[in-house]
């Protein structure tokens, strides 16, 4: 005879999650901008660098940023479901608990930084550990919830991956990964408060203080316009500097060009059908602007080293 | 166990041990990657890969 009552015991919680879901934790659309920045930071560095080790690294990086990002939606599973765009994530959904995502996200933060060190070197293991850290307890923990500014520091995060890479490479530091750094630092605000903008509606209810929400819209549409034309001065600097080529130059200015064209819309356009249209095609040119400046210091060192004879 | 005898503790569902299945797959996969990276680092850095400099 069994003494133990099996109706008075409480069962455990049997997970049916699939893999898709534990992917979906990993922010592949994060990721896969990440990888790519990642990837310019591995080509324009100096030097031969071994295949192998170069696959190595993007790989760490990007569980990297996958860890980061499952740490993320574990600390803000109670806000992710308040919210449209994050309530179908794998957390809100009840496939995952917390703390199976906390899980996932520590041995990938680990084993991301650990392999990196000991297969690459430690400054680039070190600086993605400070990348994760970054992102997990500064921004995602400290920032997010406590100040509208949450997305300029924590835009750093962000932007260390080509830093990490360079690191990985060459196993220091130096001028161009940083100038990549800044384009990426200043090319996030005006990029999430153009989203921040139509999704203002949504962080209000979860009680983000976005810059929207806190200072409201127009103040927003003053503080995209600044930051925009900082990012476009910046973004160009490094080809009168003689860091990039001239071709690089001519691109980038273009490409700044239409990114304040549509800032300056936004800026413009305050109310309406206009203005929501007007702030969708900033976010959806940022994302472009951003590829497409990456893409051509890639094109760069791809036709210099292929064929230097047309240059 | 008699096969009359009535199952106690957890019995898992199909779709329980399906999900399992997958994810001890990919689990499988990812350490069969570890492993693979530390074997091709080790072929690429010869004797050096004992050397790491912080």
């Amino acid at each position: 005879m069994s003494v133990i009552d099996h109706n008075a015991i409480e069962l455990p919680r049997i997970s049916e999650a699939d893999v898709a879901d534990y992917v979906a934790l990993l922010k592949p659309r994060v990721m896969s901008l990440v990888i790519f920045t990642a990837l310019v930071g591995l080509v324009i560095a100096p030097g031969h660098f071994h295949p192998v080790l170069a696959f190595t690294s993007l790989l760490c990086i990007a569980v990297g940023a996958g860890a980061s990002g499952a740490l993320n939606m574990w600390y803000e599973s109670d806000i992710d479901a308040l919210m449209s765009r994050t309530a179908n994530r794998p957390i809100p959904r009840g496939r995952i608990t917390p703390p199976e995502a906390a899980a996932f996200g520590m041995t990938l933060a680990f084993f991301s930084v650990m392999t990196l060190g000991i297969l690459v070197n430690w400054v680039a293991g070190a600086l993605l550990a400070f990348t994760i850290f970054f992102y997990v307890v500064i921004y995602t923990m400290a920032l997010k919830r406590w100040t509208a500014q949450n997305i300029v520091i924590g835009g750093a995060a962000g932007a260390l991956p080509p830093v990490v890479a360079w690191a990985a490479a060459t196993g220091s530091l130096s001028a161009e990964p940083l100038l990549l750094f800044l384009i990426i630092f200043f090319w996030t605000p005006p990029h999430f408060w153009a989203l921040a903008l139509f999704r203002s509606d949504d962080y209000a209810r979860a009680g983000i203080p976005m810059l929207p929400v806190v200072a409201g819209p127009d103040t927003t549409r003053l503080q995209i316009l600044l930051y925009t034309i900082v990012l476009v001065a910046v973004a160009v600097a490094p080809w009168p500097l003689g860091y990039f080529d001239a071709a690089y130059g001519v691109i980038s200015l273009a490409l700044g060009g239409g990114m304040l064209a549509l800032a300056i819309n936004v800026y413009r356009h305050r109310e309406g059908r206009e203005a929501s249209r007007a702030t969708r095609r900033l976010f959806a040119f940022s994302i472009l602007y951003l590829f497409a400046l990456f893409a051509t210091l890639l094109i760069e060192v791809v036709v210099h080293a292929v064929g230097p004879s047309i240059w | 166990m008699a096969d009359n005898e009535e199952q106690t503790g957890i019995v898992l569902t199909e779709a329980q041990q399906k999900s399992r299945r997958r994810r001890s797959i990919a689990i499988a996969l990812a350490l069969g990657v570890l492993v693979a990276l530390f074997f091709a680092v080790t072929l690429v850095k010869g004797p050096a890969v004992l050397v790491r400099p912080l």
